[in-house]
């Protein structure tokens, strides 16, 4: 059976079980590749010149590991998936880019998606990608139609009950759900609701961020991610924040972190890479706003290959204590 | 109404012209020095590009002058320029000014944005009054341009070092200057004659050096540490296929000798690179493919975090021309002595390349 390989990084946590349904319909075997290591980066980040970013860094180091695992590479170039909206440039050039760096790969498919160009090209994209394990424009919209249902039933049992990215895919792949994280470090302390803000590929790498999310759980915070929101409560952020979204993942970022930063929480994190482009302007918009408000705390943790555990735990545990001290103070006024 | 704009090099040029023809009051923000640039760094979140950090420096010190009305370019798919007005607006109303702020969309409506934006501003002047004012304003640009190709030309074959660029100064505060058509003919003819007849040395055969990469650094000397001037002073004439004209750089109608040649080189990326990614990148990999035979070497100027940019870096390191590649990273926090050290090794390199390869030449015809 012919297989192709999808690098568990960047748009996967986005799009895996959609594609994974896609391409399972037209009788390809999906393998994906493991979760990242210290090795994944080290790997990839040989291959780009330094100042790429960190999430290509470690993109790269999975392409090469599916480098002998597949006889496929599948690299989508997202543009836009709403009307006017326009994505990181990174995005764009990512197959070719992949091409370049990494040329012992195995054919590398893509697949542009551009919503500005119409329906058509749309279609035309999807079909030009099917075509090649099934020729048969009939089979190729089946596949397509099931593909947009996991992908609406993923993204529904994720703001329905709650679950991020890698409890979900747990959850449709059939792997049993891990157990939800007993507060081991400070179980004095009270407990906070966090929300953990920022691309996916960020967020739910618990390699490059630490850990991020599963430390705070330790520390009895309850943590909550922009996927748990619907696309109303993140459009409407945006558009009392910036107006219209520019970019494809605003909603993420501006949406994410400007609902939360007036709804359900004490504090907003927002995770970001060095040098990321997009994210420089976005989380200076969340960073203006959590000044104006005043109420909400907001913390922007920059990750980047060099970044330091200790760092980003040290920067963890001083925002929880200011949390609870705000807390304290505000109990302490209402008696 | 006091209207003002970010300096992107000679561009400030137009602007006066065309608004001094509708009466506006132009405030022309001091030309970019270091203060502009600490300025912009200072005001600017972490991790932003040179272009956001210098116009922003710009914009602080025209509100500094009084301006009320910002003109900043802004728009649909041109990566985070396209988003700097959104920032820039709020960093201006939190330092305390009071201005409007326009984006100019450069991208989408094209030319009727401009002129739509230019007519607000004027306070409803009539559509021939803007149209011809524009005209004027943008036969300057193609003046500037004219001069600015002969200077490259010049620079690195003269007697006396600084010849050109002294004759180029002295044109364009006289393009400047001039307040119609005749003058400006006059003027830029004069000026190409002069640079024309600056005595050199006939025996030399320049080095050729490309250059390409990100839109805003290209046009403006100060970002990208003058290298222009730089390489002519090391006797290398440069190739530049961007020029200020092209400044709303997706209007090409401006510059219809423009399209065929982007299209020339979009089509020599495509192997590499088929698509737009934003911003320049697919321009800095197609000018790598199209000119390898042309050019000696070539130098990539990237701000620094410059996204398609970095694209086009990883891609241009391992396309089959083997033509070299400099690329040189714009910001702040680079110093231009280290640049120029580079610069000078690599000028080296391409005088060592080109020797070897016309002794190989010359060993083939005997
Ligand atoms: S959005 Fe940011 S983190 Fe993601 S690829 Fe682009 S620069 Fe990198
Ligand atoms: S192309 Fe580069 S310099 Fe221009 S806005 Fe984008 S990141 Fe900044």
């Amino acid at each position: 059976m012919t297989t192709i390989g999808i690098p568990r990084a960047l748009l996967y946590y986005q799009y895996y079980p959609m594609w994974k349904t896609f391409f399972e319909h037209l009788g390809v075997e999906v393998v994906t590749s493991e979760p990242t290591s210290r090795n994944t980066l080290a790997k990839g980040s040989t291959r780009v010149v330094a100042d790429t970013c960190l999430p290509v860094k470690v993109f790269v180091g999975h392409v090469l590991s599916l480098v002998d695992k597949c006889d496929y590479i599948f690299i989508p170039a997202i543009r836009s998936l709403k009307s006017r909206t326009y994505n990181c440039a990174k995005f764009l050039g990512l197959p070719d880019m992949t091409r370049a760096v990494v040329p012992e790969s195995p054919p590398i498919l893509e697949i542009e998606i551009d919503v500005n160009r119409g329906k058509r090209y749309l279609y035309q994209s999807i079909y030009g990608l099917g075509r090649h394990f099934n020729w048969n424009p009939l089979r190729v919209r089946e596949a397509a139609t099931a593909a947009m249902e996991a992908f609406i039933s993923y993204r529904g049992l994720m703001s329905e009950s709650r679950l991020t990215p890698l409890q979900a895919i747990d959850d449709i792949t059939g792997i049993p759900r891990r157990e939800p994280v007993e507060p081991s470090i400070a179980p004095t302390t009270p407990s906070a609701t966090i929300a953990v803000i920022g691309h996916a590929y960020l967020l739910y790498d618990e390699h490059v961020n630490y850990e991020l999310i599963h430390r705070l759980e330790q520390y009895g915070a309850r943590v909550l991610t922009p996927e748990m929101l619907t696309e109303h409560e993140r459009e409407a952020a945006v558009a009392r924040l910036v107006g219209r979204a520019y970019w494809t993942y605003e909603e993420d970022v501006v949406g994410a972190g400007g609902h939360y930063l007036q709804n359900e929480v004490d504090g907003v994190i927002g995770i970001m890479a060095f040098g990321c482009g997009p994210d420089s302007l976005m989380m200076e918009i969340l960073r203006r706003e959590a000044g104006n408000q005043q109420t909400t705390a907001f913390m922007c943790i920059t990750l980047e290959e060099h970044t330091s555990e200790t760092g980003v735990i040290t920067r963890l545990e001083a925002f929880l204590d200011m949390i609870h001290r705000r807390k304290r103070r505000r109990v302490a006024l209402c008696v | 109404m006091r209207v003002s704009t970010p300096h992107m090099g000679h561009v400030y040029i137009p602007f006066k012209a065309i608004f001094k023809r509708l009466g506006v009051e132009f405030i022309m923000p001091p030309i970019n020095t270091q203060r502009t640039l600490s300025l912009g760094a200072r005001y600017s979140p972490e991790g932003l590009c040179i272009p956001f950090k210098m116009t922003l420096g710009n914009l602080i010190e025209a509100a500094d002058m009084g301006a009320n009305t910002l003109l900043i370019p802004g728009g649909d798919g041109i990566c985070r320029l396209g988003y700097y007005g959104k920032v820039q607006e709020q960093v201006l109303h939190n330092l305390g000014y009071d201005t409007e702020v326009i984006q100019i969309g450069v991208s989408e409506q094209k030319f009727r944005s401009l002129m739509s934006i230019i007519r607000k501003v004027s306070g409803d002047a009539p559509w021939y009054r803007i149209i011809s004012a524009i005209r004027f304003g943008l036969s300057k640009l193609a003046s500037v341009d004219r001069v600015e190709r002969v200077v490259q030309k010049v620079r690195p074959v003269e007697l006396v070092k600084g010849t050109a660029n002294q004759l180029y100064s002295h044109a364009i505060s006289a393009i400047d200057k001039a307040d119609d058509y005749d003058t400006l003919k006059r003027v830029e003819v004069d000026y190409i004659n002069q640079l024309e007849r600056v005595p050199r040395d006939k025996q030399v055969q320049p080095l050729i050096v490309g250059i390409t990469g990100e839109f805003y650094v290209l046009l403006e000397p100060f970002s990208s540490f003058d290298i222009e001037q730089e390489l002519g002073r090391m006797g290398v004439e440069v190739r530049r296929s961007t020029f200020v004209s092209e400044w709303t750089k997706f209007s090409f109608f401006l510059n219809p000798f423009g399209i065929n040649e982007k299209k020339r080189i979009h089509r020599a990326a495509r192997p590499y690179l088929k698509r737009d990614i934003g911003g320049d990148g697919w321009e800095s990999v197609g000018e790598k493919v199209l000119h390898a035979e042309e050019y000696d070497g070539i130098v990539h100027l990237a701000p620094f975090t410059c996204m398609p940019e970095i694209i086009a870096q990883n891609i241009m390191l391992s396309t089959r021309e083997k033509i070299p590649v400099l690329t040189v990273l714009c910001d702040e926090q680079i110093a231009k002595a280290g640049v120029l050290t580079r610069l000078e090794a690599f000028v080296d390199l391409l005088i060592r390349k080109r020797r070897a390869h016309s002794g190989r030449a010359q060993g083939a015809a005997a």
